[in-house]
């Protein structure tokens, strides 16, 4: 009996005929492709590029459920533009290498519509390079380093938290008001820190502070005793701490432990809601800044904390934090700008998020917002200390004082919108999700 | 030098010893289990944070699902869980170590390049299988009421854990020299850390001392685990911050040595101390500035005695 075989160059030859033509009549050049698919109703698909393990995974996850919260209202109300919204998550591991390579896999195979997700700066950096070679729409929901809307901004991202600089501002003031001029800086000794501390000195000597001294503080380190006995010996008003990660978390212990964490004042940059979370509250010490709390006693918060319990029943944290609040209200605002453009070609989307004012009361903030020229959305920072331990005895979820707040201009960091040098329309590629 | 100078010195002297003798605290278990095994236990900051996190489940247990045992339980006072952890926590993770010891067993008489491996696969599995139960957020490990929060000396701030967690680094180094030095046990694990095969040949079963040496040397590290955590914070990867100063001590002192590793960890902690009052960013190069003085004079540290690693 003949056996009919196909060889395996003559099955290559066939099969490789076969996907030249296919290419020719359907996928042909990049623009005409995309041109194609949003002709049908293929779902708009979010990439979450955010961390699931690294020292950011926590924070990661409620990025996450952020977005997703933001992705189900709008599938509710029918979806955007009569498209379904799907998403797909890869971890981006808290790595700036896995963050190019997630990003560069969810453009090339997962035909992602938009990107969505970051808490790590270098990750965040990282992606947002990918995304501008392919011209794709990157939110960076969570990274508060002002390079990100400064020297590394581009025209495809847009930032959402508020920066450094934003807290530092409302910040020192603060602080000098309150606790009086003689500070001293405690600063991690590499570039974040030293980076941190540099733009405090700047801001409080521009208010009238005396600096008596700076400690640096080795990154790995374990005993802050001999750095807060120098402190007492100094007897500042006001320690500004510029002092990031595992290194944080051991220093906030020890403070607690000495009590030390209302006098002197302390300054803290951002504190992230995930990574404070059930902690006593007595490790939570001195003013530091956020971008929304779950308790401010504005319109809507309520009803937003109530959205959050019933989609998230099971969750550890059992009320939002600032990262959930950056998370959802990215995803909210572009899905509402892809609405408005009617379209989601990059550049037209681009557009309306570049015009995107939001009120204070759909923000759920004390002041409008409005995205700076820079890309890094203007708003409200609050100043949060910890709250009373009554209060909070009352409801462990109750971790937080809001303090005072500050509204976008005040804050405005004028430095990172001097350093944003972005490419113009014409440089970014086109690209249709 | 001006009076002044030493006033405000003391207070950093102080601390710098009582973190020392932490860092002893730290090495100790360590110590045991390269004397006797010849062997360098990777899985030690695992170990020490599994200690910790286990402590921190019999201390604070979450009653619900205990039924009434855990009311009566989570009832009791807080130092009385607080001491329980201290002694259970401890033997559970000698389970532990014994268990890892088991494993170790085909590699004995091999490269110990195996050992090394072995145990250091150990320490990803442990610390990720604390990520899994526990998760990777930070916890804190409670302490009774009457050990946490501040006291005053001299016009300053101290933390009274910092001076219970040395006073009980004191007693369990006295504790493991006692053992060491006036029991039969002691003699047989000193013995075994000279020479494990004149060990053998009189009679003694190896296998079972190694079995209890690597239990013993691992509740060290739990215990250590424990009462360093409410210091160092809580987290999976706690164990990092252990062992590398628990291995420096180690060369330091002399392999193989008891006082050498205590007085290495006082020395150690001294240096730290010191230098972050003065020139804080030399602190954690300090340990290892003394490291490298000491080994350039003494390869064998300063109190290792010709045997052990050596040919």
């Amino acid at each position: 009996m003949e056996k009919k075989s196909i060889s395996r160059r003559n099955f290559l030859k066939k099969t490789g005929l076969a996907a030249v033509g296919a290419g020719a009549t359907l996928y042909g050049p990049w623009k005409h492709n995309r041109v194609y698919a949003t002709a049908t109703d293929k779902p708009i698909l979010i990439g979450m590029t955010s961390d699931a393990s690294g020292q950011y995974a926590n924070s990661g996850a409620s990025d996450r459920r952020g977005m997703m919260m933001a992705i189900e209202e709008f599938n509710a109300k029918g979806g955007v533009l009569g498209r379904k919204i799907k998403y797909v998550h890869m971890d981006t591991e808290t790595n700036p290498a896995t963050g190019s390579r997630v990003a560069e896999r969810m453009i090339t195979r997962n035909e992602v519509s938009f990107m969505i997700g970051a808490v790590s700066s270098g990750v965040a950096n990282a992606i947002s390079q990918v995304a501008q070679k392919y011209g794709v729409i990157y939110l960076n929901s969570n990274s508060s380093s002002p390079t990100e809307s400064g020297k590394n901004c581009h025209r495809v991202k847009f930032v959402w938290d508020g920066n450094g600089t934003n807290f530092a501002k409302a910040a020192v003031k603060n602080a000098i008001d309150a606790f009086g001029k003689k500070w001293m800086l405690l600063t991690n000794d590499y570039v974040w820190g030293h980076n941190t501390s540099k733009a405090t000195r700047k801001l409080a000597d521009a208010y009238g502070a005396k600096f008596v001294d700076e400690l640096l503080v080795p990154q790995g380190t374990r005993d802050f005793t001999s750095y807060l006995l120098k402190i007492q010996q100094a007897k500042p008003d006001v320690v500004a701490a510029a002092v990031g990660g595992d290194d944080q978390k051991v220093m906030r212990q020890q403070v607690a432990q000495l009590g030390m964490g209302r006098k002197p004042a302390w300054i803290n940059n951002q504190q992230d809601w995930p990574d404070v979370y059930g902690l006593p509250l007595k490790n939570l010490f001195g003013v530091f800044g956020t971008t929304w709390y779950y308790k401010l006693d504005l319109p809507g918060v309520k009803e937003f904390v109530g959205r959050y319990n019933k989609m998230y029943p099971e969750t550890a944290m059992q009320v939002p934090g600032n990262v959930f609040y950056n998370g959802y209200m990215a995803t909210r605002e572009l899905l509402s700008a892809v609405e408005r453009a009617g379209s989601t070609n990059n550049i037209k989307v681009i557009k309306q998020l570049e015009q995107l004012k939001v009120s204070a009361k759909d923000r759920m903030q004390h002041f409008d917002a409005y995205m700076g020229p820079n890309h890094q959305m203007q708003q409200t920072v609050y100043m949060a200390t910890a709250n009373d331990e009554k209060a909070w005895k009352q409801n462990k979820n109750d971790l937080f004082k809001i303090v005072s707040w500050a509204g976008p201009q005040e804050v405005e960091d004028a430095g990172a919108i001097a350093a944003c040098q972005m490419e113009s329309y014409a440089d970014t590629a086109t690209y249709d999700g | 030098m001006s009076m002044d100078f030493v006033v405000n010195l003391l207070p950093f002297i102080v601390n710098g010893l009582s973190l020392g003798l932490l860092f002893a605290l730290i090495a100790l278990g360590f110590m045991l289990i390269i004397g006797v095994m010849e062997l360098i236990n990777l899985a030690h900051g695992s170990l020490f944070a599994l200690g910790a996190y286990l402590a921190m489940v019999l201390i604070a247990p979450s009653a619900d699902w205990m039924g009434t045992f855990g009311q009566w339980y989570v009832g009791l006072p807080m130092a009385l869980r607080y001491s329980l952890a201290l002694v259970a926590a401890p033997a559970l993770v000698a389970v532990v170590g014994m268990g890892l010891e088991v494993c170790l067993r085909p590699t004995y008489g091999k490269d110990p390049l195996y050992g090394l491996l072995l145990t250091f696969g150990a320490a990803l599995v442990i610390e990720e299988s604390i990520r899994v139960i526990w998760g990777s957020a930070e916890q804190t490990l409670p302490v009774p009421p009457g050990l946490s929060g501040p006291f005053l000396m001299g016009g300053l701030i101290y933390s009274k854990y910092q001076f219970f967690a040395s006073a009980f680094a004191i007693m369990i180094i006295v504790l493991v020299w006692l053992f060491l030095e006036r029991t039969p046990y002691g003699a047989i694990i000193k013995a075994g850390a000279h020479d494990s095969e004149m060990v053998r040949a009189l009679g003694i079963n190896l296998t079972r001392l190694r079995l209890f040496v690597f239990g013993f040397g691992t509740s060290l590290a739990a215990i250590a685990g424990i009462i360093l955590s409410p210091i160092w914070g809580l987290r999976p990867h706690v164990g990092v911050d252990a062992v590398i100063p628990a291995f420096l001590i180690i060369v330091l002192g002399g392999v193989g040595s008891f006082w050498g590793a205590v007085i290495a960890g006082v020395l150690v902690g001294l240096a730290v101390g010191m230098t972050s009052a003065f020139a804080s960013e030399w602190s954690l190069l300090s340990m290892y500035l003394l490291l490298i003085a000491v080994v350039t004079f003494r390869a064998r540290g300063m109190f290792g005695k010709k045997s052990v690693l050596e040919a």
